[in-house]
C-alpha cells in the first residue's frame, strides 16, 4: 500500500487535472485491484476489465474523496464493487467446476508444474467460497488491510469481517490439507 | 501454513503469499497501466459531457421560470407606476401653497417675475 501522505498529494494533483499523478496512483494501486477483481471475478481478463473500470469510476468519483482518509480502502471499494457489478451483469460463469482431483489430492506432478497447480488449487478453492468471503480473505491475508477497513471497503460490520476471515482461512487449510509442499 | 486461533488479527504470512502468486496477474503491470491511462481522457470529456446534459436539462425550466419572472415583474411594475402616475400636468407643477399655473395665466396683471422666479429655485 502506498503511504496515504503521498496519496493525498496525488489525488490533490490528478484533482487539479494532472494526468501523470493519476498515473502513479494507478501504478502503484494496480496489482492490488487487479489481485481483488480477480479473487472476485476468477478469470484475468474479466478481472482486469473490472479493475479498469475500478480506477476509471474513481477518476471521475475523485471529487467525493475525502483526503483526511487513506485511499487504499477508498479505492479498494470502489474496485471490489466494480467487479461484483461486472459479474452480476456478465452473468458471469461460475468459476469452472471444482477438479476434486486438485482439491483432494491427486497425483502430484513433479517439479516444473508443481508451482502452478498448487496455484490452481487455490483459485479453485477460492472460487469455492462465498464472495464476501474470498473478498475479505483476500483483502486481509493477501493486501494487509486491517479488520476496521475492510469493514469499510465492504460495507459490514468488523465482526463480520473477523468472521468471514476466519472461516476463508479454515475452508482453503481444509480444501489444501492435502497439500505437503511449502508454500514458498 | 500457521494453523492461527479463530479470528487471529494478524494476517497469516504463507497463506497470504500464496494467495497472492495464485492472483497474481501473469503480464506485465505495464500494459495493465497504458490501458487504463488510454481511457483517462474519454473518461473526462464524458464526465464533463454528462455535466453539460444535467446543466441542459435545467436549461429548458430555467427559461420558463425566467420568463415567468419577467412577466410577473412587467405587471407588477405597471400596476405600480399607475398608482403613482399624477392626475394631470397642472396638478403636477401645482405648488403645494398658492392659486397654481392656472391663476398665474390667467391673471390680467403680469406677475412679479422676481416672485415667480423665487417660487421656482424655492421649493
Amino acid at each position: 500500500m502506498g503511504s496515504s501522505g503521498d496519496d493525498a498529494g496525488l489525488v490533490a494533483r490528478t484533482r487539479a487535472g494532472d494526468r501523470a499523478a493519476f498515473g502513479i496512483l494507478v501504478e502503484r494501486y494496480a496489482g492490488q485491484a487487479r489481485r481483488v477483481a480477480r479473487a472476485v471475478l476468477g478469470d484475468p481478463d474479466d478481472a482486469d476489465d473490472a479493475a479498469q473500470d475500478g480506477f476509471l469510476s474513481a477518476l471521475v468519483k475523485l471529487g467525493q474523496y475525502d483526503s483526511r482518509r487513506p485511499f487504499g480502502p477508498w479505492l479498494m471499494r470502489i474496485v471490489a464493487n466494480a467487479s461484483t457489478d461486472r459479474r452480476r451483469r456478465r452473468n458471469v460463469r461460475k468459476v469452472e467446476p471444482l477438479d476434486t482431483s486438485l482439491v483432494g489430492g491427486g497425483p502430484r506432478p513433479d517439479a516444473a508444474a508443481m508451482r502452478s497447480e498448487l496455484n490452481q488449487r487455490l483459485r479453485a478453492a477460492l472460487a469455492e467460497l462465498p464472495e464476501r468471503r474470498r473478498k475479505a480473505v483476500v483483502l486481509f491475508d493477501v493486501e494487509g488491510y486491517s479488520h476496521a477497513e475492510i469493514a469499510g471497503i465492504l460495507g459490514i460490520p468488523e465482526g463480520t469481517v473477523r468472521s468471514e476471515v476466519f472461516h476463508a482461512r479454515r475452508r482453503l487449510r481444509t480444501l489444501l490439507a492435502d497439500w505437503k509442499e511449502p508454500m514458498r | 501454513m500457521i494453523e492461527s486461533p479463530s479470528f487471529d488479527h494478524r494476517p497469516d504470512p504463507e497463506l497470504g503469499a500464496a494467495l497472492r502468486a495464485a492472483l497474481e496477474p501473469a503480464d506485465d503491470q505495464s500494459v495493465f497501466l497504458a490501458r487504463v491511462m488510454a481511457q483517462y481522457d474519454n473518461v473526462l470529456d464524458r464526465s464533463s459531457v454528462a455535466m453539460f446534459d444535467v446543466l441542459a436539462s435545467w436549461f429548458r425550466p430555467g427559461m420558463v421560470a425566467a420568463a415567468a419572472a419577467l412577466v410577473l415583474g412587467i405587471l407588477f411594475g405597471r400596476t405600480i407606476l399607475d398608482r403613482m402616475s399624477p392626475e394631470s400636468i397642472d396638478a403636477a407643477l401645482a405648488p403645494l401653497e398658492g392659486p397654481g399655473l392656472a391663476a398665474l395665466v390667467t391673471a390680467e396683471d403680469p406677475p412679479d417675475p422676481s416672485v415667480v422666479f423665487t417660487s421656482l429655485v424655492e421649493p
